[in-house]
């Protein structure tokens, strides 16, 4: 029975990197990097209730603290290169290409 | 068993949350369906019996993160045709299916062959806000205290990005 929780984690980490891959706006991009945190956020409570220690929930709490940061600081970034180039498009934002 | 069937129910919310995110072409509607995703989510830490997790999940996920992005998606006004033209978005979908489903039938087969996955009983304080808050502050002080660091610097970061140029650049 637990172990249909792992598989539904490792379902939705694979999706998350699915939509890495394959979009190329730059939120959904973001989004799909925060269903990557929440399935590892997942597979923590997961293993916590399976071990019956709460070390798993703390890690789960600083993962959110965590996403809260990159959150701010990725949508700060995002707001700054539409601002310099009008677009959402991942491409266009290649400015340290050599 | 209506926890099976609870647990099944959440599931398939939360992968059909996600199905949504990557094949939806506007950005507000994957925000919408990963706030699906983020709520049954939400769902399977209370079946878990992670009290504490449950509620920040609603809170702080499903709550201030997606409305931060939610706000700042409505702030740049994005129209259908600002969105970035996605050509070859099925061919992606394609090679990454294609290199996912052997990394995905790895890991489930890893899964499967965990020991000692039969369903036990946790008492009734397993997950509350006063034994996470014990075990947080007795054994990951340190690590809390980096993230609050971590949450400062970040706070900065934002500041200095978005903030209005004063001078000149």
């Amino acid at each position: 029975m637990i172990q249909n929780y792992l598989i539904l984690s490792v379902i939705l980490f694979c999706l998350g990197i699915l939509g890495v891959v394959s979009r190329r706006n730059v939120f959904t991009v973001f989004m799909s990097i925060e269903l990557m945190l929440n399935a590892a956020n997942l597979a923590f409570i997961t293993f916590s209730r399976l071990h019956e220690s709460m070390d798993g929930h703390v890690l789960a709490m600083l993962v959110m603290a965590v996403a809260a940061a990159e959150a701010a600081l990725a949508l700060a970034v995002v707001i700054l290169l539409h601002k310099h180039k009008g677009n959402l498009d991942t491409n266009v934002f290649s400015l340290l290409k050599g | 068993m209506s926890a099976e069937w609870l647990f099944y129910v959440f599931s398939v919310l939360s992968v059909l949350g996600a199905i949504g995110l990557v094949l939806f072409r506007h950005p507000m509607q994957g925000a919408m369906s990963l706030i699906v995703t983020m709520i049954s989510l939400a769902g399977l830490y209370a079946l878990l019996s992670a009290k504490l997790i449950f509620v920040l999940q609603l809170i702080v996920y499903a709550g201030a993160i997606m409305s931060l992005i939610l706000f700042i998606i409505m702030f740049l006004n994005i129209q259908t045709r600002d969105l970035p033209e996605e050509k070859g978005k099925f061919f992606y979908l394609l090679g990454g299916l294609i290199v996912l489903i052997p990394f995905a039938s790895f890991l489930i087969k890893v899964v499967k062959s965990l020991p000692g996955s039969q369903a036990t009983i946790v008492g009734s304080g397993f997950g509350g806000v006063k034994e996470v808050g014990l075990v947080l502050f007795q054994d990951w002080l340190l690590p809390f205290e980096i993230v609050s660091i971590l949450l400062l610097v970040s706070l900065v970061g934002a500041v200095v990005l978005a903030g209005k140029r004063r001078f000149g650049k």
